[in-house]
């Protein structure tokens, strides 16, 4: 998951976060998982820094990351 | 009762899984790599079974190279050879064995040699042979084979002559093409020679590194016959008996000439020489008797060759759909699985394969000498445990359910109006999650025909963690059963299923009946709904050893009318249906083959007694029943997704809480309505999302109002973490609550870094 683009952010404004009421925007994020990090790109809302992983994403790369790191 | 996620990929710990004794001795166990036995019977290592593989298939080069590989002179042993690979041929214990002589000439005759020049560059040692005898005569071709420079001293004019005078009693044929043979090898000769004299000559100008010379030359030396060499001076000679053993005293005779040219003892580090021992296995189930095929063209040779049953033993394989999936017998599998356990960093390319088996011991049962493959898994499991390797992904949901059965749904009552009972019911976990009537109706009749009190507990007897290789959850649920068994009064436990049977017996001082042995002492009740169809009954993996069990279904079977047809791989040698081990969590691939195994030893309808394979071989489709069904002519549910099973728990623990002890379950209202569209059901089952998960994300969403609107679709979005997992919910709003369109889950955590 170093490659950081892997996830294309759809186009702009079709996400809003509900609490804020503004939309959510390409930002910094990362994924922890058993004592490994790795910095990605999401949509998130830049007033309460909620952070979206959308489902084909959680699916896809997630998963496939998650089981590598489970095996190692 | 925890359980935790390991904490890091970088740091373990580290503990063997066996001692390499133990791992050789475990290995050593499987017979499948052992040599045919046709080929641990040639001295001279001819690889009949290929040999008879390559001619059935119509190969004679192949089956011609094979032969070569083992003599220079190929004609001269097809005819001579006493041919001990033949005598020890399998087929003689249903019919005859195969002719191996007839498809050694076969490839002579109608197969090419290839025109493959030797890569091996020729050696500068000299080696003189002075007297043709049959064992100059092998060790020449032998020597010339490694690229020595060989020199032949004898009597004769020419190479026609030395072959009559070695083998006369050979045919013109093999004669011709031997003499042949002989005399387009690499080697000098000297015909017309004084072999005495010239040996006599070359030995004081030490011209040669080795001598060989023909028996009659010295008759009265003293020789070795394990190397073929006479002391003090290493000479190589010796008398040999027939063509086969002057070719074999050739290659001892050979090496042992390698040794000496290297300054070595002949007599050390030799390696395996001969006819060898060997363990192998070979079931003839199944195979007619046949009689030998004259060999007259290449249509015959091949009809004989295909008689040929290529032995081998692959008796744990055949009954296996997991060693099937990895395509690997247990010697390999356990090298591979201790390898993967014991290396530090890196990928473990074996986690798949450890977590995968059922851990059912068919294996254990199949092969001839007991391998089990599951306890090997187990041990591995436990062991990765230990070390911090195992990552908590494959077995979570498991060992999460266990939990729910033995807290939230656990229940440990004496019956009504008892304060200690004889007795206790222990239906198992997946009988109240399947078929909670049908838990019911067994509760009710033994209470009604049981003296002394029939006590209930509904929970998980610990085999979900004994599975999953978590060795202090399970000791930590073995003593809670001991203290709820105890505060019950230690009554003698009733299991509902074979492998809680199994599990319950390990408690110290219990006394477990399966609840079939019951029914039988008592007779069936009125409730019992005869079923006068074939069925085939499927024994369950838990009951294997068990005969006693498998027995008393059976008669209970019987008593109910049903026509038990007889299935292979049944009783002790019986598959696991896939849930077995936690296959049916850690890899649904695996699973469904080994649920299909089960399903393809008959079209009948099937019958089992454990809850699990009932409930697996529904889902594949087929008509599926437990014992205990059709004898309280309930019927357990229809393929029941995990919430359900979960709801099947806690509905059947209330219902009886309500029903027998009057007590009112406090409901808490959540305040909200959730519904879910079918779509979104189907596909929470197989993601393993439970509704209660759902029931969390809402109420995170209400307590922070943490959601995003995804205005393309209209659906909103929230999410919560629980535990090790979050779960993400895409939902639409009700008058009431929520509708729920999808939900999904990742364990990795997602931070903000802004
Ligand atoms: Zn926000």
């Amino acid at each position: 998951m170093a490659d950081k683009n892997y996830y294309t952010i759809d186009p702009e404004g079709k996400l809003t976060c509900l609490k804020c009421r503004c939309k959510l925007q390409k930002g910094k994020a990362k994924f922890l998982y058993l004592d490994n990090g790795f910095p990605v790109e999401l949509p998130v809302c830049p007033q309460c820094g909620f952070v979206y992983v959308p489902e084909e994403l959680a699916l896809g790369k997630v998963l496939a990351v998650e089981k590598a790191l489970e095996d190692k | 009762m925890k359980i935790e996620e390991r904490a890091s990929t970088h740091v373990y710990r580290q503990r063997q899984m066996f001692t390499k004794e133990e791992l050789e001795a475990r290995e050593r166990l499987c017979v499948h790599e052992q040599p045919a036995y046709c080929n641990a019977a040639c001295p001279l290592k001819l690889d009949a079974k290929a040999m008879t593989a390559a001619i059935a298939a119509g190969d004679f080069d192949r089956a011609l190279a094979l032969y070569e590989r083992i003599t220079p002179f190929p004609h001269l042993l097809a005819e001579g050879c006493e041919a001990p690979c033949e005598q020890s041929c399998k087929l003689w214990a249903l019919g005859e064995g195969i002719s191996i002589r007839a498809l050694e000439r076969a490839a002579l005759t109608w197969g090419t040699k290839s025109r493959g020049k030797s890569f091996l560059r020729k050696k500068p040692t000299a080696v003189g042979i002075f007297g043709g005898d049959l064992l100059t005569l092998f060790l020449a071709g032998e020597l010339v084979k490694k690229r020595y420079s060989v020199h032949i001293y004898c009597s004769q004019p020419d190479a026609q002559a030395l072959v009559e005078a070695c083998v006369p009693e050979a045919s013109p044929s093999a004669k011709a093409a031997t003499a042949k043979a002989l005399a387009d090898m690499d080697a000098e000769f000297s015909w017309n020679a004084d072999p005495v004299l010239a040996y006599s000559r070359e030995e004081r100008q030490l011209k040669a590194a080795s001598f060989a010379v023909a028996q009659a030359l010295f008759p009265d030396l003293a020789v070795e016959e394990v190397l073929m060499v006479s002391r003090p001076h290493n000479l190589i000679t010796g008398k040999t008996r027939g063509v086969l053993d002057a070719a074999f005293g050739a290659k001892k005779a050979a090496l042992s000439i390698d040794r000496m040219a290297q300054k070595l003892d002949p007599a050390n580090t030799r390696g395996e020489e001969g006819a060898v021992e060997t363990r192998l296995y070979t079931s003839l189930e199944g195979i007619a008797p046949s009689e030998r095929i004259p060999v007259s063209d290449k249509a015959s040779a091949m009809a004989e060759a295909k008689r040929c049953i290529q032995c081998h033993c692959e008796e744990c394989i055949r009954g296996c759909a997991y060693l099937q999936h990895y395509q690997k017998f247990p010697r390999i599998l356990t090298r591979e699985i201790y390898n993967n356990v014991s290396i530090i960093m890196g990928d473990h390319m074996m986690n798949k394969p450890i977590n995968a088996c059922a851990l059912c011991g068919q294996c254990g049962v199949l092969c001839p000498n007991g391998y089990d493959m599951g306890e090997v898994c187990r041990i591995a499991r436990e062991n990765m445990v230990f070390t911090g390797k195992m990552p908590l992904a494959p077995h979570e949901f498991a060992l999460m359910d266990m939990l729910f059965s033995n807290q939230e749904a656990f229940l440990a009552r004496p019956q009504p109006g008892f304060n200690r009972c004889r007795y206790v019911f222990f239906p198992g976990c997946q009988a109240a999650a399947i078929a909670p009537a049908t838990v019911r109706a067994a509760y009710l009749d033994l209470c009604t025909r049981l003296p002394g009190g029939v006590a209930l507990m509904l929970g998980c007897c610990g085999a979900i963690c004994h599975w999953a290789g978590r060795y202090e959850l399970h000791s930590q649920t073995k003593a809670f059963l001991k203290e709820a068994l105890a505060q019950l009064g230690d009554p003698i436990i009733i299991a509902g299923c074979p492998t809680c049977k199994k599990e319950l017996a390990d408690l110290p001082g219990v006394t477990v009946l399966g609840v079939w042995e019951i029914l039988e002492r008592l007779g069936l009740p009125q409730t019992r709904r005869p079923d006068p169809r074939p069925v085939a009954l499927h024994d369950a993996c838990g009951a294997r050893g068990d005969g006693e069990t498998q027995a008393s279904i059976r008669r209970i079977a019987q008593a109910l009318g049903c026509q038990v047809a007889d299935t292979p791989y049944s009783g002790d040698q019986a598959p696991c249906c896939g849930y077995g081990g936690l296959t049916q969590y850690t890899n649904r691939e695996v699973a469904r083959k080994m649920t299909d195994k089960c399903l393809e030893r008959s079209d009948l309808p099937y019958l089992s007694y454990c809850m699990a394979c009932r409930d697996r071989f529904a889902r594949e489709g087929r008509e599926s029943m437990h014992l205990l069904e059709l004898v309280y002519g309930t019927s357990a549910d229809h393929c029941p997704d995990i919430s359900a099973k979960r709801y099947n728990r806690l509905g059947l623990k209330q219902q009886l809480l309500k029903e027998l002890w009057k007590e009112d379950t406090q409901t808490v209202d959540l305040g909200f309505t959730i519904a879910y569209t079918p779509e979104a059901e189907a596909l929470m089952d197989d993601r393993m999302i439970l509704k209660s998960d759902v029931i969390q994300v809402f109420e995170h969403l209400r307590q922070t109002g943490e959601a995003i609107c995804d205005g393309e679709t209209g659906l909103y979005i929230t999410r919560a973490r629980q535990g090790n997992v979050t779960f993400w919910v895409k939902y639409r709003e009700t008058d009431a609550g929520y509708q729920v369109i999808s939900a999904y889950s990742h364990r990795m955590k997602v931070v903000n870094r802004q």
